[in-house]
């Protein structure tokens, strides 16, 4: 049973059409065709909810400011108006986010899981792991499958810096700047050479991706 | 009130006051040298042989007719030296008991002070009466001297004037002290009586009255001219007006009304540069939406066309063409980002006020723009992918015209990408207090010439929207006026890649 969502959204189109692609997504909307005063009894018990800016009966604005004041549950708004007002605003009142129309689907599900994901990844883990791969960031210890790896100064520093934001890419001129040695060859080539190194030690399921034009990126290396 | 009407009650309101002050004036002087001759003549008189005459028969001594004394100051001021009979006011024959209560004749007296051929009036009367040192008179009709003419004579004045009217006619007594002693007449009462039809005293005379006329008159003719001005001048500035500020206004002389029409010239001028600037406005708007119009039409038809090829397909029980598919998500996605990129540029062409400054994460918008794009890249099997900082980079400025001018960057990368290509947003932080973001494509690039052309300043409106580099000019001019209006800086370069890196640089804030 996924995440329960509540879908507020006047046109019935629209509405229909994201409460599906919800659906589909493995989320279980709860769709109001209407604006709604918002008490803590008439909430239901949602983990995410999608707010239409522009609703009869009360403007979306309201029904936030309400909902903030006994909720935390994370808002995803959605406008038609692309006004940099509204979306101040909508931000100062405790939106997390916020959508402009037209978007698609995909966009929609993709902003749902990232800001159901987010609390998660804001943690400061010590010990990362990814697949079959654990960091442990402060022990300085690396394992695949359970195995130990032994890194180089250098190659630690790198999976390090990758697995403090897995998922992410992370610029090479970044990594440059922060892994390499300042003092000896600082160069983007270098880092790509201890980049190959890792791989090699890591094996084929290393999980450090090329993005391209941008720099590198550690993922589940079995594909999880 | 109209000019004219106002000067002439100023000038009616300030002559009317003088006017009658003067008057007033003259009447005072004018009375007094009644007094002084009536006493000069009479004492002349009295020395010249009329005490002989009056001390020996003072009950009925009259004055005799002698040469009229001329008043001393004052041309009008002849006085009759002729005598009067007491009792009676008018002149008659000389010498005692002449007879008394008859009319002076023109021919007889001398003129008096108003003579009659003057004013055509008669001349006054006068009568002398004798006084003894108790003031008690023999002559039976002199009249009974009055208490406090007594007190005035006793207390040492030589002479006392007092006025009355009698029988409507202005009396004037005065009561001399002779300069002898004694006798029958060692005081002479002298009495001057204004004929009939003598003006009434306080009235100022008519041709007095005739002054603030006469000025009203002078000023209305004077105003003439100026009030001829001014209503040619609003008459040339109501023509302006109707002619939208056209037609110029007169400006002859150098005085308060030339200033005006100066002056008029001059908010013209103002108003004409003002109405010229809104008609441009106006008209670029015009364009804007005539060309918005056909720039929106367009992709829609074609997406109409898409959507109707497919309703065909599946009617027949085929399968839609994925092509066919992706095309008209794309155009979809074109159009979106088209009237988007129009309220953009609406709102950058109403001007500053319209950018909302507030603090901007531009990590976020680098994600939701991604986010934006991510479904079409995927389908073009473009590789869309970026790579910010860990910690937000905080800009201030307009949160909806960043995402757009980031967007469009973006957008045309996919849009002119190959398939299988590459676009990646990069954003960094290389120096303390500013930011770089890059957007790299690995697609045709632009040649140079071109890039060059597309950053001109001058290179806006409809030349921005023409389809060159197929419809890459709105995109980017957008960008690049967002970029002016935040202060940033907007560089074209070729990647790396072979492709095109767009790159924008300014100012971080505090966050």
């Amino acid at each position: 049973m996924g995440d329960r969502i509540l879908l507020v959204e006047d046109d019935p189109q629209l509405g229909a059409q994201i409460a599906e692609h919800l659906r589909g997504a493995g989320f279980e909307p709860t769709w109001w065709r209407e604006g709604r005063r918002l008490t803590p009894e008439g909430m239901p018990e949602v983990s995410l909810v999608v707010l239409d800016l522009m609703l009869p009966g009360t403007y979306g604005l309201d029904m936030l400011k309400a909902l903030r004041t006994f909720s935390e549950v994370p808002v995803l708004i959605l406008s038609a108006r692309n006004d940099t007002l509204d979306k101040v605003r909508a931000l100062k009142l405790g939106a997390d986010d916020y959508m402009t129309k037209p978007f698609w689907p995909e966009e929609l599900i993709e902003r749902v899981r990232a800001r159901l994901r987010r609390p998660s990844l804001q943690k400061a883990d010590a010990v990362v792991e990814l697949g079959p791969l654990r960091v442990d960031l402060q022990a300085h210890e690396v394992s695949l499958h359970g195995q130990p790896v032994e890194l180089t100064r250098v190659e630690f520093a790198l999976l390090a810096a990758l697995a403090r934001r897995p998922r992410e890419a992370v610029t090479r001129q970044w990594l440059v700047e922060h892994v390499l040695d300042p003092e000896r060859e600082g160069t983007e080539r270098t880092l790509d050479v201890h980049v190959s190194r890792l791989r090699r030690k890591l094996g084929p399921q290393h999980g450090v991706e090329t993005v391209w034009g941008v720099g590198y990126r550690l993922v589940p290396g079995d594909g999880t | 009130m109209k000019l004219r009407l106002r000067l002439a009650l100023t000038v009616v309101a300030v002559t009317v006051p003088v006017v009658a002050g003067l008057s007033l004036a003259q009447r005072s002087l004018r009375l007094r040298s009644q007094e002084e001759v009536l006493e000069a003549s009479t004492l002349a008189q009295m020395q010249a042989g009329e005490r002989e005459r009056c001390e020996a028969a003072p009950e009925s001594w009259t004055v005799r007719r002698g040469p009229p004394p001329r008043e001393p100051s004052r041309p009008p001021g002849g006085f009759e030296g002729g005598g009067s009979a007491p009792d009676s006011e008018p002149p008659s024959e000389n010498g005692p008991g002449g007879p008394s209560g008859q009319r002076p004749r023109p021919d007889m007296g001398p003129p008096p002070d108003f003579g009659p051929g003057r004013s055509g009036r008669p001349p006054p009367a006068f009568a002398h009466f004798p006084y003894d040192d108790e003031l008690v008179s023999r002559n039976p009709s002199a009249p009974v001297i009055s208490e406090d003419v007594r007190q005035a004579v006793r207390s040492g004045e030589s002479a006392v004037a007092r006025r009355s009217t009698r029988e409507g006619r202005a009396v004037l007594d005065v009561l001399l002290r002779m300069p002898w002693e004694g006798g029958p007449c060692a005081y002479v009462l002298a009495r001057r009586v204004e004929g009939p039809g003598a003006p009434v005293e306080g009235i100022p005379p008519p041709e007095v009255l005739l002054v603030p006329l006469l000025a009203v008159v002078a000023v209305v003719v004077a105003v003439g001219p100026v009030v001829r001005r001014v209503r040619q001048l609003t008459g040339e500035v109501r023509a302006s007006a109707v002619s939208r500020y056209q037609q110029p206004v007169s400006v002859r002389g150098n005085d308060e009304v030339a200033e005006l029409a100066r002056a008029f010239q001059e908010a013209r001028a103002e108003i004409q540069s003002q109405l010229s600037q809104q008609e441009a406005r106006e008209q670029a708007l015009r364009d804007f939406l005539a060309n918005t119009m056909h720039d929106v039409m367009t992709p829609l038809t074609v997406l109409q066309g898409h959507l109707s090829s497919m309703q065909q397909r599946t009617g027949r029980g085929e399968a839609p063409e994925p092509t066919v598919l992706a095309s008209a998500m794309g155009e979809a996605h074109y159009i979106a980002s088209l009237v988007h990129n129009l309220a953009a540029a609406a709102r950058l062409e109403a001007g500053a006020p319209q950018v909302q400054r507030a603090p901007v994460d531009l990590n976020a918008v680098i994600a939701r723009v991604i986010g934006r794009h991510q479904p079409i890249a995927r389908q073009r099997r473009i590789s869309l992918e970026s790579g910010v900082p860990e910690a937000p980079v905080w800009v201030s400025g307009d949160v909806t015209l960043i995402e757009q001018a980031v967007s469009n960057v973006v957008f045309n990368g996919i849009h002119h990408g190959r398939e299988d290509g590459h676009v990646a947003v990069v954003l960094e932080s290389p120096r303390q207090g500013r930011f770089h973001l890059r957007v790299i494509d690995d697609g045709p690039g632009i040649p140079e010439e071109e890039r060059s052309r597309l950053l001109e300043r001058s290179f806006r409106g409809n030349a921005a929207r023409t389809r060159g580099l197929e419809g890459q000019g709105l995109g980017l001019h957008i960008t690049h006026h967002v970029a002016q209006v935040h202060g940033w800086t907007l560089s074209l370069l070729p990647s790396e890649y072979g492709g095109l890196e767009v790159g924008l640089e300014g100012e971080v804030t505090g966050g």
